[in-house]
Parts: C-alpha cells; sequence; structure tokens
C-alpha cells in the first residue's frame, strides 16, 4: 500500500481522457439521438392526440347527425303511420259507403225481382183466371144470352148521355152516303132484334142508317156496332178483355 | 505471494517515470471503451440495433440516477463524469476476473486518482453552479466555527472514498489469490461470484457517493436560498 505519483498522475490523465472521449464520441450523440428521438415521438403523440382529437370531434359529429338521423326517421315514421292511419280510416269509411250502397242495391234489386215475381205471378193467376172465366162464359154463351145483351144494348142506347150521343152523331155524319154501319154478333139474330137495332143506332146517330149484320163466336155472346170511326162493344169476349185490362193497370 | 502480486508492478520505466500495469490496464480499459464509443458512434441510427440499444439502455439508467438527485439543469453537465466514473470503475473492478490481470482499483495509485477528481469535480461543478461566493459560503454554514470541521469533512470523506475502493478491491483480490492457492480450482468459483457482486457494488458506491458529493455542492443553502441573487438566478 503505497501512492505512485506517477501512477497517481496518469491515472488522472487517463480519467480525463476518458471521459472527453466517451463524451465526444458516445453520451453526447447517443444523448443528442435521444433527444431528437423523444422530441419526435412527443412530436408524433401530438400529432397523434391532434388526430385523436379530431377524430374525437368527427365521431361527435357523427354521433349528433347519426341522432338527428334518427329523429328525423322517427318523426318520418311517425308521420308515415298517422297518414297511413287516416288514409286506412278513409279507406275503411269509403269500404262501408260502398258496402252500404251495394247493399242498397240488392235490396232495391231483391225488391225489385220480388216485385217482378209478384207482377209475374198476379199476371199469370190473372191470365189463368181470364181464361178460366173465358171457358165458363163460352159454355154459358147461347143465343138467348145474345138476344138478352142486345136488348140490354138497345137500353143503354136509348139512356145514352149526351156527349157520347154526340160522337156517334158525328161518326154516323161523317159517313158517307150509301155507307152502311157493321153489326157483328155472337150468335144470328132475329129479324125483329136487327130492325131494333138498326132504328136504336139510326136514332142514336142523328141519322138513318143501313146496318150489315155478321156472326163471329169469338165475341162469346153480344154484339159490336161499328158506326164510321165509332164502335160500341157489348159482348163477353170484350167485358172479359176490359177486366183484365183493367187488372193489368192496377197492377 | 510476491511483490508483484500484491501490489502494481512496473511495466516499462521511462526515464525517472515508472508506467505500472495499473496504468497498463487501465489504457486497455480505455482502448475498450474508445473501440465502442466509436463503434457506437458510428452504427448510431434512428432505429437502434443491439449495440446501440444496450448503450441507449445503460446511458438511460445513468440519467435516470442522477436526474433523481440532481437538478434537471445539472444533468447534461455532471452526467459525463460520472457516467464514466461509473463504467471505468465497473470495469476496473471486473478486470481482476481476467486471469493474469490486476483490478487497477486495486491500486492506492489509481484510486487516489479518481477520489481526487471526485474532490474537484465537486467543487467544479458547485462553483459552475452557485458561483465561487456562495460556493465557499457553504464551508461557513451555519457557522464560521464549522469552517474546520468542513475542511477535515471534504479531505476524511475523500480519503476514505480512495481507501474504501481500494481496500475492498484488494482484499477481495487477496482472498482469491489465497483461496486460489490453498485451495483446488474449482472451489474458487463462489468466490470469483463473490468477486463479481463486489465489484459492482463498489462501483455503484463509489459513483452514487461522487454523485451525492456533487449534488450537495449544487444544493444551494439556506442563506443562499433567501438571497437576492439567488432569486435573480432562478
Amino acid at each position: 500500500m503505497q501512492l505512485d505519483w506517477t501512477t497517481f498522475i496518469l491515472e488522472i490523465l487517463n480519467f480525463l481522457v476518458l471521459i472527453w472521449i466517451l463524451q465526444r464520441f458516445l453520451y453526447r450523440p447517443v444523448l443528442d439521438l435521444l433527444v431528437a428521438r423523444q422530441q419526435k415521438i412527443g412530436e408524433q403523440s401530438a400529432q397523434a392526440q391532434a388526430m385523436r382529437d379530431e377524430a374525437e370531434t368527427l365521431r361527435r359529429q357523427y354521433e349528433s347527425r347519426l341522432a338527428d338521423w334518427r329523429q328525423e326517421c322517427e318523426n318520418s315514421r311517425r308521420q308515415l303511420t298517422e297518414e297511413l292511419a287516416l288514409l286506412k280510416t278513409q279507406e275503411m269509411a269509403n269500404i262501408k259507403q260502398a258496402l252500404a250502397g251495394e247493399e242498397e242495391k240488392m235490396q232495391v234489386r231483391n225488391a225489385t225481382l220480388l216485385a217482378a215475381r209478384e207482377a209475374e205471378l198476379l199476371r199469370s193467376a190473372t191470365g189463368q183466371a181470364y181464361d178460366e172465366a173465358a171457358a165458363m162464359l163460352k159454355r154459358l154463351a147461347s143465343k138467348e144470352l145474345t138476344e138478352r145483351i142486345a136488348g140490354l144494348f138497345l137500353e143503354d142506347l136509348a139512356a145514352l148521355p149526351e156527349n157520347e150521343r154526340g160522337a156517334l152523331s158525328k161518326a154516323g155524319k161523317a159517313l158517307p152516303e150509301n155507307a152502311s154501319m157493321t153489326v157483328v154478333s155472337a150468335h144470328p139474330l132475329d129479324p125483329t132484334l136487327r130492325a131494333a137495332i138498326e132504328t136504336g143506332l139510326s136514332a142514336a146517330a142523328g141519322k138513318t142508317l143501313q146496318a150489315a149484320f155478321t156472326e163471329d163466336p169469338m165475341l162469346i155472346a153480344g154484339l159490336c156496332a161499328i158506326v164510321g170511326e165509332c164502335q160500341l162493344h157489348v159482348n163477353l169476349a170484350d167485358e172479359l178483355a176490359f177486366f183484365k185490362r183493367q187488372t193489368d193497370h192496377a197492377r | 505471494m510476491n511483490h508483484s502480486e500484491l501490489g502494481a508492478e512496473i511495466v516499462w520505466q521511462i526515464g525517472p517515470f515508472g508506467i505500472t500495469s495499473t496504468v497498463v490496464t487501465t489504457w486497455g480499459i480505455m482502448l475498450v471503451f474508445t473501440l465502442l464509443a466509436l463503434l457506437g458512434h458510428l452504427t448510431l441510427r434512428a432505429a437502434p440495433g443491439r449495440l446501440q440499444t444496450a448503450i441507449e439502455a445503460v446511458l438511460i439508467a445513468i440519467e435516470g440516477a442522477l436526474t433523481e438527485v440532481l437538478p434537471p439543469t445539472a444533468v447534461r453537465q455532471v452526467l459525463p463524469f460520472v457516467g464514466t466514473l461509473w463504467l471505468f470503475v465497473l470495469a476496473a473492478n471486473l478486470t481482476g476476473l481476467i486471469p493474469g490481470l490486476h483490478a487497477p482499483t486495486r491500486d492506492l495509485s489509481a484510486t487516489a486518482a479518481l477520489a481526487v477528481l471526485v474532490f474537484l469535480a465537486s467543487h467544479w461543478y458547485g462553483i459552475r453552479g452557485r458561483g465561487l461566493k456562495n460556493h465557499l459560503r457553504h464551508y461557513t454554514e451555519p457557522s464560521v466555527i464549522l469552517l474546520p470541521f468542513h475542511i477535515i469533512s471534504e479531505i476524511t470523506r475523500t480519503l476514505a472514498l480512495a481507501i474504501r475502493l481500494f481496500g475492498n478491491m484488494m482484499s477481495l483480490e487477496m482472498a482469491a489469490l489465497l483461496v486460489l492457492l490453498i485451495a483446488g480450482f474449482l472451489v474458487p468459483v463462489p468466490l470469483l461470484m463473490l468477486h463479481v457482486i463486489e465489484a459492482v457494488v463498489q462501483a455503484y458506491i463509489f459513483g452514487m457517493l461522487a454523485l451525492i458529493y456533487i449534488a450537495g455542492a449544487l444544493e444551494p443553502g439556506e442563506s443562499e436560498t433567501n438571497s437576492p441573487s439567488s432569486e435573480e438566478k432562478s
């Protein structure tokens, strides 16, 4: 354990030289590099932070827009729902109205069909009644009935109302000279009755007229007198037709 | 146990100056550090390789240790001295493990040189950091009566610094040598492991004590903190 001054001084110098070498080639460049790297990392970190802030801002904007869009969608959906409900109500009302109209039409149609059916049935019944009455009257028809009806004809002709008498007179006067009136009977008339009819008609027409007598079994019983344009029907066939027409008119 | 095994032998004699093995070993350590520094300097890249990563890790660790003790502005100033002290003492301590070589730190001349450098560095950084007046005033606080004790403290702690490292490394190498002489070849292996641990611990203690002394010199005193000049500086 001794102190060698040469070694002591050389060690001091060696150490100072080593400090210089390491400072020159190791500490300063490496530390500068570390500082530069730290600065770069700091800049990158700041840049990353800025990007993160920007991204955060964009995210907030996006969320805000998304919320607005959702609100808008919700409003649109609600509005659409309301419109659909209104449209549905209107369409339901229209359908109900159409159904009511159809039902009313159906009722009218049914009523019409029923009325037509009833009319058809009535017409059929009337026709059947007419046919049965005609058949029964044909069985009752006879020369005596025709003469009895002719007698009634003469009575009615004598008591003819003034306006009908005027019409008959007008028709008789309208006939040309030598023209005759026509008397159609269901059965042949005896000469006395023929003369009485010819006289009665001439009296009613206010002019002496010759009558031409013919027979038509279709009249069933009674007669039909034709004076010009005026016709006088006193027979069962016409009476039946008259009642049938009255029944049709009544329907 | 001859002179060369206990102390440093003279390798070269240049006139009256004898170049001891301690100096030669120190040159070897310096050469290794220089080559490493040059290699690291030449291969310095933004994307670090393995060597650069290791160098950066060591420097970051040293800078971290300094940051805990020193004011932030003084870290970059003190780092070359304390960092070199750590690295050199560690390398010098571990050199004793290489067969045929002796640790330079087992030589009192080397440890005394390092202790004197620490003594000078603490004053150098103290004067740079606080100014000569404030630095010298520090020895008269809290009373002028304490000035001799401060001076004695400075001397004794420097001596302690030198002798602690020297004593530990010397005793360690002697113990290893004795065990190697007495026992077989494999028996000293645990002792060598202890040598490694001791080398690292002693390097750490030496560097940390130097750092604390420098930090103490840089630390402002009570009167300094209240003086207007310190306020102007801050």
